[in-house]
Order: C-alpha cells, then structure tokens, then sequence
C-alpha cells in the first residue's frame, strides 16, 4: 500500500529525512517510532502530500504523490497531530467540507457521520462550533473527517494526543478492526506501549534514518535483547541513555 | 471550478456563524457610523475640489481629467501593493493550508480558490473608499447612469488585474528565494514598493497643479496637465473608460472595458498555468524553517539592562528580543518611518514667507497646529505597537499570570518599555519640524513640554486600554487595534488630545497677541493663563495613572473568567 523510495527531505543543510526505503502491505499497522525530531512527522506530511521530497519518491497504491497527488490523497485518510479546524464552522459544516471535496454522495455523507459521530461520542455536539469543542474532541472530530471516505489507507500521527482513557481505548480497537478489514494504517507515535500493543510491525527512524524494522521480536533479535520490552529496544537501537 | 468554490465554504459559513449578537451589533453600527463618515468626508472634500476646478475657466476640465488619472493610477498601485501582502498570506502563510493540501484537491484549485480570497480582502477597501471620488466626478460633470455602471465595469477588471499580478510576482518569488528568507525579504520588497509610491507623490507635488506661476509658461503648464499616462497600464484603460463615459462616448468607454477585461481572463489563465506548474513547489519550500537575519547576543541585553529586578529585565529583555524578531513588526516600522519622513518633509517645503498674513504669527499658529499633529502620529504608532503588546502574549499570557509579580508591575513594565522610545521619536519631530517653521523660542519649549507630557499620557492609554480589551486569539497585531477596544482608545485619546489643544490654545493666542500689540497680561490673564496650564497637567498625570489601572483591574478580572 506504502512504497517509499530513496525518500528524503533537507531543510537547507539539515537532512530531515534521509535516503528512506519502506514498504507497507496492506491490512498492516504499521507502528514508526523514534526521538523528537527523528523525522517522523516529515515523512508523514510527504506521504500526505503536504511537503514535496527533495529526493526519491511515495507510491500510495501504486500511485505516484508527486504525478498523481489528487488520485493518491483520495486513498489517504490522513490525522495530523496538531490539526487545523475552522473554528467558526460546526462539527457538521466542517465534515460536510470535506465531504465535498471527496465528492462523497448526500446519502452516504449521512450515513457515515451518523455512523462517526456516534463512535466518537460527538452526535449531541455536532451542531455545535468547533470553538467550543475541547482538545479531545477537535481530535476525535479530526478522526472522524478521516474516515468520512472510507480511505484504504489511513496515516495518523500521534493518535492518542488529548484523549481521554475511553478515547484511547476506543481508538486502539477501531485501528485493530479496520486492519481486520483490510485498511493498512501507517502511525506515527511516542508511546512506546501503544506500538506494541497494536502494530504488526515497527520502524525505528533516528536522525532522519530508518535504523530498524520489524516485527518486535525481530527487533529484539536486532538489537540483541533477550527478553525486553519495546523501550529497552528503541533506547538500545537509538543509542540513547535510558532516564533513571 | 466546482471544488474552488467548495474551497471557499469555510469562511463563508464562518462569517455566517459569526452570529450577530447584542454587543457585535452595537460594534458594527460604531464602525458602520466610522466608516460612513470617512466615506462623507471623502465625498465631500472631492465634490469640493471639483467644483473648484469647474469655476477655473478652460483649465477646469483639463485638472479634474489629470486629478481622476492620478486617483487611478494611485487606486491601482495600492491595489498590487495591498495584493502582494495579502497573496504572500493566503497562498503560504495561512492556517488551513496544511488541511487543504492533504484533501485531494489540485495545487491549481487551491490557488484559484484562495486568489479569490485574495482578491476580496486586498480590494474592498480601496473600492469602498475610492467610490465616492468616481460618485462625484459624475454627479459634478452631470453624468448619465452609464457612467455609474462604468465604475463596476472598469474597477472589477482592475482589481482582478491586480490580483494577478500580485499572485504571479508571489509564486515565482517564492520560488526563487531561498525559503528561509521569503517572509523578510517579501515585506521588505512590498513596504520599498510603498515608500516609492508615497515619495514619487510627494515629489510630483500635485499641489503645483493649481499654481500656474510655479511653470514657466502656460504652454508647458498644459503640456504637463494633458500629457497622458502609458497606454500600457490598467490604471489608464480604465481612466480612458470613464473620461469617455463622462463624455458620454460609450463606444469608446465600452472598448477600454473590453480591453481591461480581456486583459483580466488573460491573467487569471496565465496565474493558474503558473501555479499548476510551480505551486505546490513554492508551498512546500515555505514549509521550511526560518533562519533569523540577525544574530543577538542574549549577554549584552542582560548586561544593559543589569540594573533593573529579576523580574523586570526578564519581561524587558524578553520584549526586546521578541520584538527585534518578529519581521511583521519591522514592517510597521518601516511604514510608519515612511510617513514621518513624508510629515517632515511637508514642513520644509512649506512656502511660510508667501503668506499675507505676518509670518511669526502663522509659524507659531502652525507650531501649534504641528503640535495636534505630532500627538496624532503618537497616537497611530502607539496604537499600532503598545495597544497591541499585551493581546500578543497571547497563549502565553499563562507566563504573566504564574510569574511572580502583580499585573500592576507587568502593565507599567509594558508603560516603560514602550514610553522611552516612543517619546524620543515624538520629541524628535516636534523638534525637526519647528526648525522648519523657524518658531519662537517659547513655542519651541511649549510644543517640547507638551509632548513631554502627552506622550506618557497616551502610552498608558495605550497599554491600560490594550489590558482592558484583550485578543489573546490573534495573530497579527495590526489586527488586534482594528477591535473594539483600539477604537475606545483610538477615541480616548484623541479626545484628551483635544483636551489639552483647547486648555493651551487660548492662553497660548492670548500671549501672542499681547506680544504682537505690545501690551502686558492682566492679573486676571495671567491667573486664567496658569489655570488652564495646570488643568491641562492634571488631566496628563490623570491619563498616566487611571488607564494603567482600568486596565490592571479588567485584566484580572479577564484572567479570573478563563477567557484568556
């Protein structure tokens, strides 16, 4: 579902992604982790279409992003981590906008908001400004823009920001179900036990490098733990000292 | 076409949702009433000049022609100016960017959908305000309705010429300069467009077009009045349109429109080829991080300020340096060193030994005058930079509320910081421009005194009333003063301006005149002479203290509310 070839990004002299070679099967969760600044989140914004690749390329698909960017963004379903909302619009306005531009039908519009806005527990303030909405909401507003289009693929960065425990737990069992369905999603996160609580597999990106990858077994074998969780793993794999 | 326009939904709906409550509505009927008598005034002072213009004999016509050319060609290079601003912020700086780029939507309806935006935000001002000078024309020349709806038909295609323009000039910018360095050069670029503009008017000094005798000759006077501008320009379509419609030569005033729009389709095609080609490339070069142009060394802000508190020189240093990196404040800067230079240069080329009337009485009577004036450039600069200084802490207001001081200290900390600079500026031009006016050593000490005085008093209508009336939502501070609460001070003072213009005015005349007579002060002039003085100083200490603490106690009780 997710090729990425010889994909970097500079920002003048820093290499914010460098030489990057993944790929991602469909039905997969696909855990990426890595320190602040690693350059998880400008890979995410070039598989979203929203940076352009100083070199190399993303194929959603088969779908080349930089020939095809229309026809690979229909695939996507893509959640930021700090998104943007028109403030002044109400949960309804604003997922009818994006509805629009998906050329999603009146019919299945309602359909699929009635179906989100009761699974994100936002049906009874959906005709409300999003102003009013909290930090939890405007996220789970956000998730349910995403999946208003039913998207094969759904790229998400730092999903459980400013939710609560039941929003956590929802969210891991949604993306649990939709890979069931056969929706690969590609998610970028800090918590480490989410990753592996969920993800078939993980990438570890450190410095604008992939570094590892693999199932959290093949991690542990990588990085020549025995028996240890994922944060002994990323700590040893990254070089970096554990905090007392 | 169809998804540019869905594009557009979200600020509609948003304006829509705005609502229009109680207190909304009582803001939108002042600035109604605000900008309708604008709107008056501009009516009126045009209608006037026109009609002056048709009493001079075979020349009326020929000025009144050069005057509508000159409001044209002025309409539209305020037009690409104001388009380059707002283009360079729709197409890479706006918010909703990052959403809309992520949606399936092409780079080319993204553009088109926020060119129209663009379009709307750069010119409705300038249409608004240039529609009563074009109202007049027609109703001074007697004009059929075809004249009226020539407006629309030569201003629409202007300002979408404009636009074009402007978002042409933006896109291959952006994709030449390095990214880092976009948003510097951009506003140095459009504020060196603007200051171009302003000088070429003031050195054309179109005040000459009524004085004959400042030309050699009258043939060289008319040659200058009726030369015509480059048929190459918009500005000139659409003044070849509406002369002929005044003429009432539709024909030709229908054949400069086509020309105008025909020019206008050709625009918009070539600005979306271009985006299609390069848009999205820019978009993402913008996305990159900024590199600071100037370096400072946090040492030698501490070491200055080393005798001030903890507290204190952490809020000063901290505003300095926050100030010094902000390039939108630069540009303020700029355009208000624009216009100072303008206001000074006006008072040397004022031709004072001309007038009638005997020169030392109208130096000091224009001393006085240049007084009003000063206190209203303080006015506008403190409006634009202290008003705004404590709605752009912003989401960091939480610092200010947790930090160890009272909000009395954060506010005269703000006073001070913005008093020193803003009364040196102030003394400065009250001081350069009474050396033009030559004036008498006791106007030059009053007009010093007063400014001494009315600069702290203005300042801290400033900071009291921008704590009273805070955005902490904004973004751009030279949005924050076009609120509510830079109209309340906007209005304060102008009003305690006026105050102490009156209190000085009649003791000031009252001194002159005996001068001029040669006569000495009654006992009862000399008392009214030093009460008006002294009610003037306490009304100054009044406007120092009370809007400091109006401010502090609307401040906490904002805070105490959450609305921050």
């Amino acid at each position: 579902m997710i090729d990425l070839i010889n994909l970097s990004k500079h920002f003048g002299n820093i290499k914010a992604v460098d030489r990057l070679n993944l790929s991602v099967s469909s039905g997969e969760l696909f855990g990426f982790i890595g320190p602040n600044g690693a350059g998880k989140t400008t890979t995410i914004q070039m598989i979203g279409g929203l940076l352009a690749p100083s070199e190399g390329s993303v194929m959603i698909d088969g779908i080349d992003m930089a020939k095809e960017p229309e026809k690979a963004k229909r695939k996507i379903g893509l959640i930021p981590d700090r998104p943007f909302l028109y403030e002044k619009l109400t949960g309804i306005e604003f997922l009818k906008f994006t509805a629009d531009l998906y050329e999603i039908g009146e019919e299945v519009f309602l359909e699929n908001t009635e179906k989100l806005l009761n699974m994100f527990s936002l049906i009874d303030r959906a005709h409300e400004l999003i102003e009013s909405y909290s930090h939890g909401m405007k996220q789970r507003l956000i998730m349910s823009a995403a999946l208003l289009h039913n998207p094969p693929l759904i790229v998400v960065d730092e999903p459980m920001v400013g939710l609560d425990p039941k929003g956590i737990k929802m969210v891991k069992n949604l993306f649990r179900s939709l890979v069931k369905k056969g929706t690969t999603i590609f998610m970028s996160t800090h918590t480490l036990r989410l990753a592996e609580d969920v993800c078939d597999r993980i990438g570890i990106i450190n410095n604008g490098k992939l570094i590892a990858t693999g199932t959290i077994n093949e991690l542990k074998h990588t990085a020549q733990i025995g028996e240890a969780d994922l944060e002994r793993v990323f700590f040893q794999l990254t070089e970096e000292e554990i905090p007392l | 076409m169809k998804q540019a326009i869905i594009l557009l939904n979200p600020r509609l709906l948003s304006f829509k949702n705005k609502g229009f409550a109680k207190d909304r509505s009582i803001r939108l009927i002042i600035f109604a009433g605000i900008g309708l008598s604008f709107w008056a005034g501009i009516f009126a002072i045009c209608y006037r000049v026109l009609m002056y213009f048709q009493r001079v004999e075979d020349l009326g016509n020929i000025l009144a022609y050069k005057l509508l050319s000159m409001v044209l060609l002025i309409f539209f290079s305020l037009l690409i100016f104001s388009s380059i601003l707002t283009s360079l912020s729709n197409l890479y700086m706006s918010k909703d960017l990052t959403l809309v780029h992520s949606l399936p939507v092409s780079s080319e309806k993204i553009f088109l959908a926020k060119c129209i935006e663009s379009t709307i935000d750069s010119s409705w001002m300038v249409v608004v305000y240039t529609i009563p000078v074009f109202i007049s024309y027609g109703i001074v020349f007697k004009a059929g309705p075809f004249f009226y709806m020539d407006i629309v038909l030569s201003l629409f295609p202007l300002c979408i010429i404009a636009s074009a323009l402007s978002s042409i000039m933006v896109l291959v910018v952006v994709i030449i300069l390095p990214a880092s360095r976009i948003r510097s050069i951009f506003v140095f670029l459009g504020l060196a467009l603007l200051i171009i503009l302003y000088m070429t008017f003031r050195l054309l000094r179109p005040e000459r077009l009524v004085n004959p005798e400042d030309f050699a000759s009258l043939l060289s006077y008319m040659d200058n009045l009726s030369a015509p501008s480059s048929s190459l320009l918009p500005s000139t379509w659409a003044f070849d349109s509406l002369k002929a419609a005044l003429t009432g030569d539709v024909s030709y005033a229908l054949f400069n429109v086509t020309l105008s729009i025909s020019c206008a389709v050709f625009l918009i095609f070539l600005s979306i080829l271009i985006a299609k080609a390069i848009y999205f490339k820019g978009f993402s070069k913008s996305q990159a991080s900024i590199v600071r142009l100037f370096q400072h060394k946090r040492e030698r802000l501490d070491k200055l300020f080393s005798f001030l508190s903890g507290p204190t020189k952490s809020f000063v240093v901290k505003e300095i340096k926050t100030f010094l990196r902000d390039q939108t404040q630069w540009s303020q800067i700029f355009l208000i060193g624009a216009l100072i230079v303008i206001y000074t240069y006006n008072f040397s080329v004022l031709p004072i030994e001309q007038s009638p009337i005997k020169t030392v009485y109208l130096q000091n009577l224009l001393s006085f005058l240049n007084v009003a004036l000063a206190a209203f450039v303080l006015i506008s600069v403190t409006a634009r930079f202290a008003f705004p200084s404590i709605s752009i802490e912003g989401s960091s207001f939480w610092i200010v509320r947790s930090a160890p001081i009272p909000i009395r200290t954060f506010l005269w900390i703000k006073f001070f910081i913005y008093l020193f600079p803003l009364l040196i500026l102030s003394e400065i031009l009250i001081v350069v421009t009474n050396l033009f006016l030559n004036v008498t050593p006791f106007m030059m000490y009053l007009s010093i005194i007063t400014i001494l005085f009315m600069t702290p008093g203005v300042v801290s209508l400033g900071i009291g009333l921008g704590a009273a009336y805070p955005d902490f939502n904004s973004e751009n501070p030279a949005h924050i003063v076009t609120g509510f609460g830079g109209l309340v001070f906007m209005i304060i003072s102008a009003a305690y301006i006026g105050a102490v213009i009156v209190l000085e005015a009649g003791p000031v005349y009252t001194i002159f005149m005996s001068g001029i007579r040669g006569e000495s002060l009654s006992y009862f002039q000399l008392l009214w002479i030093i009460g008006s003085f002294f009610t003037a100083f306490v009304i100054s200490v009044l406007a120092i203290i009370l809007p400091i603490r109006f401010g502090e106690k609307r401040l906490i009780a904002h805070s105490s509310t959450g609305n921050s």
